[in-house]
């Protein structure tokens, strides 16, 4: 019986496109600068679904967009300008693909 | 051949159900889906409420591969705390029958059946139609004011008229400044869900289904960790849909994440119990609209542009249920119709698409705007933690059987209130649920 207990496990279950390409392009780019210098609360971190966006012990924000799910949570979350977002190109990126939906 | 009637951006509910309009009419028009295939990137919660998908597919019922999963025959609206639920129920035999008021649908199976009809009509009338999956559009093609089609990589494609139905990530409608490019986050949230496998049989015992009936259950206050927001529990042909929808502003101000959140809520004693033994098949997540009505952009066309479904705003939220598929359905049917208007007419011109708004204010918009009342209601705290607190105090009080003397329901339900708030906030709140709900 498959109970997931982390979001690893729940996004272990989530089918991505291009899982084979070795450097798959960005689709969404972050300027952590602006997370780390002047964000008063990187909100992305808290609303990102797939734990894009996690902050480090010395609470440095890091991105990542090998999980993400195309949800749009932080395209609306960020007010500070840090997060250009757009759709993962369907050869060359990432990006997911629903089983269920 | 590079020129169509139409050309629609997207092929969820929206865009299929344009798509299926213009194809029975004989137009010719191109669907560009990003997706490996239609419902590849789409979530909901996921009913679809309403009668609409019997407008688009008459006597769907009637097919045993209809895409849906079950239809609607029994609702539940549960207030939860951390220990009790108190639950509203309603089944009706009515509600399960054709022409149901509501589906279950997981959108990856739905959108591809939906899909399927559009394949069968455009084989069906021999047009130059086509849908094409795995091509992402990068901008529209304008000349002057006017939109004449769409740019994707190295490839043009040019059309009457565009229709964007491309959800509520809508950065097309963005580029064309009908909405700004930031959105803020107060008119959105994010919905995160499991799909979780059961065997049919015990899937129908436990939730007292047959064959193709259904429940909707939704959950407030402990559901979201008291945060705005709400859970819910579909089921589905084999499987559950469970999850919650979280304001976004309220997860960034609480700092909660939605996973956690979930977590929770699966491990509340009433969801474990309905749980127990299922397999989580997939985790999936998307935005999705509050219901607010700020979330519209300032116009849903101009000249030779429309923009259906989500991408337009069309969401409500009258505290009865989150409706956004049939409105996809039914304004995806209008775009069409009006394309197919400003055809005979030879008319793209803002002027002549305005027929669209005009369908779209005596139905859905006027819908929306009757339900701001109720979106302004589920937006305070009260909601989410005063009332499932004493509606779950009051159940612990007069369910219970003991050595005390009974207590009368009317100094149970003072002495909850007292607790949790004052007869001052609870009048309140019920006048504004009185005009809202």
């Amino acid at each position: 019986v498959n109970n997931p207990r982390t979001i690893q496990d729940r996004l272990a279950l989530v089918g991505y496109r291009n899982q084979s390409r070795s450097n798959p392009k960005a689709h969404i780019l972050v300027d952590t600068e602006i997370c780390n210098t002047r964000c008063p609360h990187r909100a992305t971190h808290f609303v990102c679904p797939a734990r894009c966006y996690t902050i480090d012990e010395q609470n440095h924000v890091h991105f990542q967009f090998e999980d993400c799910i195309e949800c749009g949570a932080c395209l609306h979350a960020c007010d500070q300008g840090a997060v250009t977002w757009r759709f993962p190109d369907p050869e060359e990126g990432r990006g997911v693909t629903w089983r269920m939906g | 051949l590079d020129r169509f009637d139409c050309i629609i951006v997207g092929g969820g509910v929206a865009g299929l159900s344009a798509a299926l309009t213009l194809a029975r009419a004989g137009a010719t028009f191109l669907l560009v889906e990003r997706g490996e295939f239609c419902g590849a990137k789409n979530v909901s919660g996921g009913v679809l409420w309403g009668r609409d998908l019997a407008r688009l597919v008459p006597d769907y019922w009637n097919d045993d591969q209809a895409g849906f999963e079950r239809f609607v025959r029994h609702r539940r609206l549960t207030f939860m705390d951390g220990d009790a639920a108190f639950s509203l129920d309603f089944k009706s035999e009515g509600f399960g029958e054709p022409p149901y008021m509501g589906v279950t649908v997981l959108r990856s199976k739905f959108d591809n059946w939906l899909a399927g009809h559009v394949e069968e009509a455009i084989a069906e009338q021999g047009t130059d139609s086509f849908i094409a999956t795995g091509v992402l559009v990068d901008e529209l093609l304008r000349e002057g004011g006017r939109v004449t089609g769409i740019r994707a990589g190295e490839e043009t494609f040019e059309a009457d008229c565009v229709i964007l139905a491309e959800g509520v990530n809508n950065l097309l409608t963005r580029q064309v400044g009908l909405q700004n490019a930031f959105v803020p986050p107060d008119y959105v949230a994010v919905g995160v869900k499991e799909v979780i496998r059961f065997d049919r049989t015990v899937l129908q015992d436990r939730f007292q289904l047959d064959e193709r009936s259904g429940m909707s259950n939704e959950f407030v206050g402990y559901a979201s960790g008291g945060l705005e927001g709400g859970g819910f529990l579909y089921t589905n042909r084999e499987s559950v849909s469970v999850g919650l929808v979280l304001a976004l502003t309220d997860l960034r101000d609480k700092q909660r994440t939605p996973y956690d959140v979930l977590a929770e809520f699966k491990a509340h004693p009433v969801l474990r119990d309905m749980l127990r033994g299922g397999e989580t098949i997939e985790y999936s997540g998307h935005v999705v609209g509050t219901g607010d009505m700020r979330l519209m952009p300032r116009e849903v066309y101009m000249d030779g542009l429309m923009v259906a479904g989500e991408a337009a705003g069309l969401i409500l939220n009258n505290g009865k249920a989150i409706r956004g598929m049939d409105f996809a359905v039914r304004s995806g049917i209008m775009a069409a119709e009006t394309a197919l208007q400003a055809k005979d007419r030879k008319d793209f011109t803002a002027a002549g698409l305005s027929r669209y708004r005009k369908d779209l204010d005596e139905t859905i918009i006027r819908d929306i705007r009757d339900g701001q009342a109720a979106v302004h209601l589920l937006h305070g705290p009260d909601m989410f933690h005063t009332v499932p607190a004493i509606a779950c105090d009051f159940g612990r009080e007069f369910f219970a059987i003991s050595d005390k003397p009974p207590k009368k329901a009317a100094a149970i339900v003072s002495e909850s209130i007292r607790r949790h708030s004052s007869y001052w906030d609870m009048a309140r709140l019920g006048w504004k649920a009185w005009r809202g709900l």
